[in-house]
């Protein structure tokens, strides 16, 4: 609307300002401390940051559990609320109090929740209860491995709302013409998800799956309610663990270079993901 | 055939309102329990946590007598809770009073101005977004550190105020806006500034709505940032980071700790969930 930039100026400056101080200046100038050893002389590593921080136990287990627990918690972040929202619009027009229930957490404060999470997954409480009804051996799921279950639980019940509202909205937006041609001609249940509801939702599809990822990837608050700070299971040992430590000891040249390689392994996980949903596009889109 | 599909649906709706019963569950029963009394609470969480007994905790859904006595103790007689909610409440506050002056001029900004790397600038806005806090962590600690601010409250306050989850959502309410409202105010002899107030701002109330709320809630649930930027000054901790530590200290009162915590998003949800599930239905469109 307006064209002359000097216009846009006043509006602009403030943000424009935060992000280049808090964000765009540091990153580029957090460079300098990767490729240096922060001794008295500061002498220029080259590549040496980088190639100990990669070898670094440490790094390396808290990489992997960090993807580990995002490869795990986007993809049934993912399908559970694809289900939920074809589950939903099916019983359209009813299905408000549902809406409203699974959207609710992305609100909540997880922090107080965690009290009865700890309750529900005590070794003497309800959940290992019901297992035992069923026959199973109880488990302990606050600490050792299996604490990664109420971990993810935790990250699942906060974000679903968010993922089947999205869904939601590209579900509806496909006309009901279409279902219902579809039904003349004899299409399945089946089919019919797969040929209509499928190929529409793709963008939105996409769309779930980045934040699904980006959301999982920070996934942190959840270890740190139900193993503390220092957690003493190594399977939760994340990422966000190793750059607190390292902050704590000041070695900002080991920080740098980890949030270096992490943002590159990052979008190079959004790149192979943007690539894919373009090729499943032209396949839908192409296959008839 | 259309027994079967009536058949589906009834079967649809019960699994839907059994799922939202259960997400629902979590803060019934943190509620229900936050009217029990200490001793009650403090029995309760006793039986927590033994690995040897073969017996089961002693649970209910709700208290055996209603009693204000965990409330009492929270908001009168002991200061910690009270004082590290007041903490959550400044943080929150102040974060939304920054990003109220920053965020909406900024979409402003992005959306009915032309000008040579518009496009470039909102692109990199989106690829800050999608960066995991472990990465932007690091830039904003170098500059808090430059300025000597880590281990203040503006730590924490500062670097939310350029969020860019909240630029990208006002600026797809804002492009979506026709440009003839503003062309009408300016035949008015209204500048872009006070067309921007008066006219853009009231326009965009469901989308600010949303993005308040949404705001609240992150500011409400911080772990990260305190943990990190706050390290060596405990007593600037918000309300949330400490509730796992009160848990390990079974003081009777967490509960009325946790309803109180639950409340206000809870009423902020309520009050604004049309607008949240409008807005979060724009993060959708390109």
């Amino acid at each position: 609307m307006y064209k002359k930039f000097r216009l846009a100026w006043p509006f602009l400056l403030p943000g424009l300002a935060g992000l280049l101080i808090f964000y765009g200046i540091p990153f580029v100038g957090g460079i300098w401390y990767s490729v240096t050893d922060g001794k008295v002389q500061n002498a220029f590593v080259g590549l040496e940051n980088y190639i100990s921080v990669w070898n670094n136990t440490m790094f390396q287990m808290g990489l992997k559990n960090t993807m580990e627990l995002s490869l795990i918690c986007a993809p049934l972040l993912f399908l559970l609320s694809f289900v939920l929202a074809a589950g939903l619009h099916r019983i359209r027009p009813a299905g408000g109090f549902f809406r409203s229930s699974v959207l609710l957490p992305y609100l909540m404060p997880s922090s107080a929740i965690l009290l009865i999470w700890l309750i529900w997954f005590d070794f003497r409480g309800p959940v290992n209860r019901l297992l035992a009804q069923f026959g199973a051996e109880r488990i302990d799921w606050l600490i050792g491995p299996e604490a990664r279950i109420p971990v993810i639980l935790l990250f699942l019940w906060k974000n679903l709302g968010f993922c089947v509202v999205i869904f939601m909205s590209a579900l509806q937006s496909i006309p009901e013409s279409l279902y219902e041609y579809a039904t003349l001609e004899g299409a399945s249940f089946m089919k019919q998800t797969f040929r209509i509801t499928l190929p529409l939702a793709v963008p939105s599809a996409f769309l779930v799956g980045i934040l699904s990822f980006v959301n999982a990837f920070r996934i942190f608050k959840e270890v740190y309610f139900i193993a503390g700070a220092y957690p003493n299971e190594p399977l939760l040992y994340t990422l966000q663990n190793y750059m607190s430590n390292m902050f704590n000891q000041l070695s900002y040249q080991n920080v740098t270079t980890a949030a270096y390689i992490f943002a590159v392994i990052v979008f190079v996980l959004f790149g192979v993901l943007f690539l894919s949903q373009r090729s499943a596009l032209k396949r839908l889109n192409g296959g008839d | 055939m259309s027994n079967q599909k009536g058949f589906r649906i009834w079967l649809a709706r019960i699994v839907l309102t059994l799922f939202a019963v259960i997400i629902l569950l979590p803060m019934v029963q943190t509620f229900l329990y936050s009217f029990s009394s200490i001793p009650e609470m403090q029995g309760l969480m006793d039986t927590r946590g033994k690995r040897t007994e073969e017996t089961w905790m002693d649970l209910h859904l709700s208290p055996h007598k209603i009693s204000l006595g965990q409330y009492e103790q929270v908001l009168v007689k002991d200061e910690e809770i009270l004082r590290f909610f007041t903490n959550s409440v400044v943080y929150a506050v102040a974060i939304l009073l920054g990003q109220a002056f920053v965020v909406p001029a900024m979409a402003f900004g992005l959306s009915k101005f032309k000008f040579r790397g518009r496009e470039t600038l909102f692109f990199m806005i989106v690829m800050l977004m999608l960066l995991p806090f472990q990465v932007t962590m690091v830039p904003n600690v170098l500059t808090l550190r430059f300025m000597g601010l880590l281990d203040t409250a503006w730590a924490v306050i500062l670097p939310m105020l350029f969020a860019p989850f909240f630029i990208f959502l006002i600026r797809q309410f804002m492009i979506s806006l026709p440009d003839e409202l503003l062309e009408a105010s300016s035949i008015d002899g209204a500048g872009p500034f006070r067309s921007f107030l008066w006219i853009v701002l009231p326009v965009c109330r469901p989308v600010l709505g949303a993005a308040a709320a949404l705001s609240f809630a992150e500011s409400w649930n911080l772990v990260e940032q305190p943990l990190t930027y706050l390290s060596k000054s405990e007593t600037l901790m918000p309300l949330s980071t400490r509730f796992n530590q009160m848990m390990a200290g079974n003081q009777g009162y967490e509960f009325a700790g946790a309803a109180l915590y639950i409340l206000p998003a809870l009423l902020i949800y309520l009050f604004f969930q049309e607008d949240i599930l409008a807005g979060i239905q724009l993060t959708e469109m390109k």
